[in-house]
């Protein structure tokens, strides 16, 4: 069960996506929910044979929240030589949507897409439509919350009772945040002690 | 809150038709996968693999951890060749800093090496215990003993068997010891030899051709659908290789082949994977000619740590070995997708950095699952005792499955 444990704070108003047109990997095309099935379906009829792989990305603070991005591949069937098959073109589709928002289900298109689309239903809770199965693959059937949000925390209620010095919890502060000045406090009144033995 | 009830291992639905549940221990499944099956007196009419038994949370973890950081947890996602993980992430976070270019020569050779050894070892695992499902005891032990011998180079450049965590973000961790090169030598010597065993008590074997021809057949349009990569892919005829496709680490310099086969059944994985092993030793040996000597790490000490001899010497290399070691390092933001060919197929990650010293998100394109996901097909209208040669011939490996 989810704890009760305050999430890490801390999250990215920025989108990060197609900012780095030096980095030449794919080309990046970024979809409405509604224009999604009809940009796909177009792709496979130019030749994108394979979906690779669907993924989820959560950047809380941003609107909208949720990125599910489709990595494509231009892979020619019927070929059995490295040459024709050359270097296929990557495409990475992106899709941006907010909590209880939905997206039409590929598994119809691509019989793979079953299985990473109840994964990212499972983690991320984003709902496809039409999807024929869709129910947790990961986490058990009957659990609460999913994990992979940011909102999500990283540590259950066993290790929360374990009492941890603030600089251990690092992983909970705002990234690039400085330390809360506790541990230099504690040092510093330790050395005072000591100095103090000494005289 | 819902549940479901434990399912039953036999339950009876009519006339001549059942449910049986393989597994979660069943020792044929590598790992721990249910399979849910429907079978009709012997022959399987439903297969609905079961999996996330192993979850373990690698890419929540992933994201809490720094940069350099979360190639630990990302080693333990494909237990079986922790090396081509550690590379793929490793080679993703390199495009985001913009220093692809400048990662020294010897440590991208050694990269390659390692990886290749990683490819032979994994595929020692799956042809030892493919060949236990099959009834085959023997071919074990000499699969790995074969694993023992690059087991023990990981050791000498690692530290450690499994998971040595010896590739890092901008280089390797330190140079490889000295008799490192002498004892690879001696394994490129006696591989040949090695190989000939194997081919002897498996390829030719009646038995394993008995139970491996025209079973668990797919062809080159479903194996695409269907999203396979790797062995299981070019069994069906198709030569993607992400190495030869996208090439990385200077793979382009090497000399190898892809072998492919056309029949798509079992057999033809299984004599691709055996190619494959050969093709790697190639590999192996053009990289111990060509290697080069030099740094193994990127001259910059806010990606790499400074050596350890320099810290105790110059003040700014104990500035810098602090920082890394206690706040890290920074990634520009930017996404990005690496791709790298994995024991079992393309292996990808799509890393997504908002400049901080922690990635943002850590998406893992595992070839096992998709891999893994074509049984619900293929295992239909074989006889249920053909299951294990379904799920071998796929090579799944559950770390990675459920990550």
């Amino acid at each position: 069960m989810p704890s009760p444990q305050t999430p890490p704070r801390g999250g990215s108003a920025v989108d990060p996506t197609a900012v780095r047109p030096d980095i030449d990997d794919a080309v990046i095309i970024r979809v409405e929910p509604a224009q999604l099935r009809g940009r796909l379906e177009q792709l496979k009829a130019e030749g994108a044979s394979m979906l690779l792989d669907i993924g989820g990305v959560d950047y809380l603070e941003r609107t909208p929240r949720f990125d599910v991005v489709y990595h494509l591949l231009k892979l020619p069937t019927r070929v059995a030589s490295v040459d024709s098959v050359a270097t296929p073109m990557r495409i990475r589709v992106l899709c941006g949507l907010d909590d209880g928002q939905t997206l039409p289900t590929m598994s119809d298109l691509w019989p793979s897409a079953d299985w990473p689309e109840r994964e990212i239903y499972d983690l991320f809770g984003i709902t496809f439509d039409g999807h024929p199965d869709l129910r947790r693959i990961q986490m058990p059937v009957d659990w609460e919350g999913y994990p992979l949000r940011k909102d999500y925390p990283l540590r259950g209620p066993a290790l929360e009772r374990t009492p941890r010095p603030d600089f251990a919890l690092k992983s909970n502060l705002l990234a690039g945040t400085p330390a809360s000045g506790k541990t230099a406090a504690a040092l510093a009144k330790q050395i005072a002690k000591i100095r103090g033995q000494a005289e | 809150m819902t549940t479901t009830p434990a399912p039953l291992d036999v339950v009876k639905l009519g006339e001549n038709k059942m449910l049986l549940s393989l597994g979660p221990q069943h020792p044929s499944t590598h790992g721990v996968l249910q399979v849910l099956t429907e079978i009709e007196g012997e022959t399987i009419t439903k297969a609905d693999p079961e999996i996330g038994y192993l979850h373990t949370g690698i890419e929540k973890s992933a994201e809490n951890l720094f940069w350099h950081q979360a190639s630990t947890v990302i080693e333990r996602m494909d237990y079986l060749s922790p090396l081509t993980n550690a590379m793929c992430y490793v080679l993703g976070v390199e495009k985001l800093l913009g220093i692809t270019d400048h990662i020294p020569e010897r440590a991208q050779q050694l990269r390659v090496l390692l990886c290749e050894l990683s490819r032979i070892a994994s595929h020692c695992v799956w042809l030892g215990t493919g060949g236990i499902d099959l009834g085959a005891i023997s071919p074990f032990f000499y699969a790995f003993d074969l694993r023992e011998n690059i087991l023990d180079l990981f050791e000498a450049s690692g530290g450690a068997r499994m998971h040595p965590n010896y590739l890092r973000i901008g280089g390797l961790r330190e140079d490889v010891p000295q008799g490192f090169l002498d004892r690879l030598d001696d394994l490129i010597k006696k591989f040949p030899g090695r190989m000939r065993e194997l081919r002897g008590v498996l390829q030719k074997n009646p038995i394993v051709q008995d139970r491996m021809i025209d079973v668990a057949i797919l062809s080159a349009d479903e194996a695409v659908a269907w999203n396979l990569t790797g062995p299981s892919l070019r069994g069906s005829g198709i030569a993607y290789d992400v190495r030869k496709a996208f090439p990385y680490s200077g793979y382009e310099k090497y000399d190898f082949e892809v072998p492919t086969r056309d029949e798509g059944d079992a057999y033809a994985r299984f004599l691709v994977r055996l190619d494959e092993m050969d093709q790697s030793m190639a590999i192996i040996r053009q990289v111990r000619e060509k290697l080069v000597r030099g740094a193994v790490m990127i001259d910059d000490t806010k990606v790499g740590p400074p050596p350890k001899e320099a810290i105790a010497l110059s003040m700014e290399a104990l500035i810098h070995h602090f920082k890394y070691v206690s706040e890290g390092f920074r990634v520009p933001p930017g996404d990005v997708y690496q791709a790298v060919e994995g024991p079992r197929g393309e292996l990808g990650y799509y890393i997504v950095s908002n400049g901080e010293n922690r990635p943002w998100r850590i998406r893992t394109r595992p070839p096992s699952f998709y891999n893994l996901q074509v049984l619900k097909k293929l295992a239909i209208g074989e006889l249920i005792a053909d299951m294990v040669v379904c799920i071998g011939s796929l090579d799944p490996v559950f770390g990675e499955v459920d990550r």
